[in-house]
């Protein structure tokens, strides 16, 4: 092809100039946090309906294990947010996988210090699966809703975009079944929760390959 | 003089409020941009010269379609520069996948080129000279003279003092073993090759 070809593309964009006036990345700050916290309140609502709160949730003894549970999986949540905002922002500084390191230090105190003795496989012989099985089904509408939004920020790499955002959302859909989870095990917790994790993170990066491409 | 990252950001700043002229501009100068950058990289990048405005246009399209990532607040620059590499590593990546689809054989091609005779005839002579020096003595004097430089029966059967009857006998049982050591290779090779 021919730069004149190319000189009359470069006309035909021109004459398109200001009509992306309402999409700047000051709407995708907006819009991203609120899909996460609409994505948590899915998944929470899921959990409520489906689950149902686990019974005592308050009572003295649990207290300490719910804790952990949910302050482990906010703080993946948490840098998963900031790592998947600057991957779908071309020209940000470069992603860090230190923002990750709370939410998977919290995960491993935990399991180190925990001498409930709780079986690593918890209540049941089933008790992992379902576990597993709850965390992937709170946390696949959220990945569906983060990457709809991904898709108006430019990723350079999608496949790691994607992965974040699965991540993400399997963050929060952690977050959310622990609502009902009554496996306070401190292995229980940082095996299994951590496997629904990065079960969505590789199907977070399968699917962002190819949706968040352009 | 102004630097370049500011003239930039001030016209897509400019694209924002509508200015068609500040942005064709801005667009015509990275378009220069990017012709500097694949001239120089076109053989590292795997591409034809004849190419290069091809990843012009598409790096052009990719950038007027995501113009609204970049931050008004933050450098112009680098935004460019992350989206410049992505958008011609997709095109490279594209390209590389069109000229393997451009090279695709069929299985069943493949199986007429491999059943094609002759298909190589310096390998098959190398063949027959290997097999000729298994064979008794007798028998590949015989064959070198009769098949391969061409002589008559009658003449081998007078050099050699015996009978025609002899000499096609002898030939033909050579012609036995050779074709017997010939096959099991040839489908052997063929197998190989699936």
């Amino acid at each position: 092809m021919s730069s004149s070809e190319t000189d009359s593309l470069i006309q035909t964009l021109a004459d398109q100039a200001g009509a992306g006036r309402d999409r700047t990345p000051f709407a995708f700050d907006r819009i991203f946090p609120i899909a996460a916290a609409l994505s948590l309140t899915v998944s929470v609502a899921i959990v409520l309906v489906l689950v149902g709160l686990r019974p005592h949730l308050l009572a003295v003894e649990q207290r300490t294990p719910f804790a952990f549970k949910i302050a482990s999986t906010l703080s993946l949540a948490c840098g998963a947010f900031f790592l998947t905002r600057r991957a779908v922002r071309p020209g940000s500084a470069d992603l860090s996988l230190l923002a990750l390191l709370p939410g998977v230090l919290l995960l491993v105190f935990r399991a180190a210090t925990d001498q409930s003795g709780l079986p690593v496989m918890g209540h049941s012989d089933v008790a992992a699966a379902v576990c597993v099985g709850r965390i992937l089904m709170v946390s696949l509408p959220s990945l569906w809703l983060m990457l709809c939004v991904l898709r108006t920020g430019a990723a350079i790499r999608p496949g790691i975009a994607g992965a974040l955002a699965g991540l993400l959302s399997g963050a929060l859909g952690a977050t959310a079944h622990s609502l009902g989870c009554v496996n306070d095990g401190g292995l229980f917790v940082a095996i299994w929760y951590s496997a629904a994790m990065l079960i969505m993170t590789g199907l977070g990066a399968a699917v962002g390959r190819r949706v968040l491409a352009w | 003089m102004e630097s370049r990252e500011h003239l930039w950001a001030e016209a897509m700043r400019a694209e924002r409020g509508g200015d068609s002229a500040a942005y064709a501009w801005l667009l015509k100068e990275i378009a220069d941009l990017l012709r500097r950058l694949i001239r120089y990289r076109v053989v590292q990048l795997g591409l034809n010269a004849h190419e290069t405005e091809d990843v012009v246009q598409e790096v052009l399209i990719g950038l007027h379609t995501k113009r609204h990532t970049w931050d008004g607040d933050r450098p112009f620059l680098p935004w460019l520069h992350a989206i410049v590499r992505y958008k011609i590593a997709d095109v490279v990546r594209q390209h590389r996948r069109e000229a393997r689809h451009r090279i695709h054989l069929t299985l069943d091609e493949l199986a007429e080129l491999v059943e094609a005779p002759a298909e190589n005839l310096d390998r098959l002579l190398l063949d027959v000279d290997r097999h000729l020096s298994d064979l008794p003595q007798g028998q590949q004097t015989v064959v070198r003279a009769l098949a391969v430089e061409g002589a008559s029966v009658r003449s081998m059967a007078e050099k050699l003092q015996t009978s025609e009857g002899a000499v096609r006998v002898t030939f033909h049982r050579a012609l036995q073993q050779l074709m017997a050591k010939a096959e099991p290779a040839r489908t052997k090779t063929a197998k190989g090759k699936f």
